[in-house]
């Protein structure tokens, strides 16, 4: 190899680098033209900068603004402590219940973990109901674990207590007895609180829960055993009222034996 | 399916309208919450043998009120039909017979009210004739309770008249 060849592969191999070298460098302008341009490009690059600086942000406000609007706050509760429990109350209450529903809610779902754990028959079962019923499964077992169930559904006709129509699942006492009885309770206890449109909504009763849901010239009593809770209370609230709608109870009030007919029809299967 | 009417019973206290109730009824209630709310609810079929159809008399006993206006209201909607007890033996109970069903004829108009002598076992013949008087128009019935003497005609003749 002369010094001329030796000369010229040298050349080829430095200009080999610098070619590769711009044209990598052309690349990287390209993407950044387009980074900067194209907006959402832009945020995906930016947006974990500005929300790392705001996380800071708020977990420094304690230490900085904090201490002001505490202060702020105090006073104004102090001067006013009739308006501030009026306004917390409502809220209050709402969080008690988001705060059951929701650890309701953690319940169902660790739950629903479970059975995804285990088979069984009762499992293929509840399956099978949860389908056809449309009802969580989840909840089907809260049921199957509190075990609420109906004993007897009774239509009362306000004041006298006398008996609408009634189904009863299991052998219970005599319905017009137990109408009159839950009437007069409900009198009792409605003059003894007597605020406006406060109606007697529950009694405990032995190992029964009695619900009681108020319409204009009766009230239905549910006699339920097993666990009354908060999700049972709704979705038992819900199932009258839609019976009362849909199965037109109120034009049926004065006919015993189809009202009677229509509350047995909607009750038997206890799907609540 | 078998009709069923609201009776309530009332009067001064001890006149017997308990006493009544138990010999008419057997099948009492429990009486555990009576004490607290001052109601006892019974209940007796019968049958009115004329349409041979049977009416369910669901009976309100309601506790020791001498003063028949201060009774609980509410315990009083929707009655179908009341009887008046008052105790022959005892006239202080049947001394304002006169204002005390006008303050229920003006309160439940066109409710039936069966107006009643009870104890009639402690009183002779001599001593209803002196207070016919007061008895005349208004009073239905002298019953015992303790001797069960007309205590069924009673409520079987209200029990017809409601039908
Ligand atoms: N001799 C007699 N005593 C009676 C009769 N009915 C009730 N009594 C008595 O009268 C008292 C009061 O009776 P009760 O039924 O408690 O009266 P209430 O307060 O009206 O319910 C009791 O001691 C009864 O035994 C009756 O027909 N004859
Ligand atoms: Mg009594």
């Amino acid at each position: 190899m002369n010094q001329d060849e030796k000369l010229s592969i040298i050349k080829d191999i430095l200009l080999t680098d610098e070619r590769e070298f711009a044209s990598s460098i052309e690349k990287k302008i390209k993407i950044l033209e387009s980074t900067v341009n194209e907006r959402k490009n832009l945020s995906t690059k930016v947006d974990p900068i500005i929300n790392k600086k705001l996380q800071q942000f708020i977990k420094e406000i304690p230490d900085t603004l904090g201490p002001s609007i505490t202060e702020a706050l105090k006073e104004e509760i102090k001067h006013s402590k009739d308006s501030v429990v009026e306004a917390l109350f409502p809220i209050l209450g709402q969080m008690v219940k988001r705060y059951v529903q929701h650890e309701m809610k953690l319940l169902s779902e660790n739950i629903n973990n479970q059975i995804n754990k285990t088979f069984s028959f009762k499992r293929l079962f509840r399956k099978a109901k949860s389908r056809a019923s449309g009802i969580e499964e989840s909840d089907l077992i809260i049921q199957d674990q509190t075990n609420a169930k109906i004993e007897q559904v009774i239509i009362i006709e306000k004041g006298s207590g006398i008996v609408l129509a009634k189904y009863s699942k299991t052998k219970m006492a005599d319905e017009d007895m137990v109408a009159g009885m839950l009437t007069a309770i409900k009198s009792f206890v409605e003059d003894a609180f007597k605020k406006e449109e406060q109606d007697l909504q529950y009694i405990e009763y032995d190992l029964y829960h009695i619900h009681l849901q108020n319409f204009s010239s009766f009230y239905i009593a549910v006699v339920v055993s097993g666990v009354y809770n908060i999700i049972y209370k709704d979705k038992l609230e819900d199932q009258i009222l839609k019976f009362v709608n849909e199965k037109s109870v109120i034009k049926n009030l004065n006919n015993k034996t189809k009202l009677t007919t229509k509350l047995e029809a909607f009750f038997k299967n206890d799907n609540i | 399916m078998i009709t069923s009417k609201k009776i309530v019973l009332i009067g001064h206290f001890g006149v017997g309208k308990t006493s009544l109730i138990r010999r008419f009824v057997e099948n009492t209630f429990s009486e555990d919450y009576k004490v607290t709310i001052g109601v006892h609810i019974s209940k007796k079929t019968i049958e009115i043998s004329d349409n041979k159809t049977s009416v369910s008399l669901v009976i309100w006993d309601l506790e020791g009120q001498d003063d028949i206006k201060k009774t609980r209201t509410s315990y009083l909607l929707g009655t179908h039909g009341f009887i008046y007890v008052f105790d022959l033996s005892r006239p202080e109970t049947f001394k304002n017979l006169k204002s005390e069903l006008s303050f229920l004829s003006e309160n439940y108009k066109n409710i039936p009210v069966k107006v009643v002598g009870n104890k009639v076992d402690l009183v002779n013949k001599a001593y209803l004739t002196q207070h016919t008087g007061t008895f005349k128009p208004l009073v239905e019935f002298f019953v015992s309770a303790k001797t069960g003497s007309r205590v069924e005609s009673l409520f079987s003749k209200l029990a017809r008249e409601l039908f």
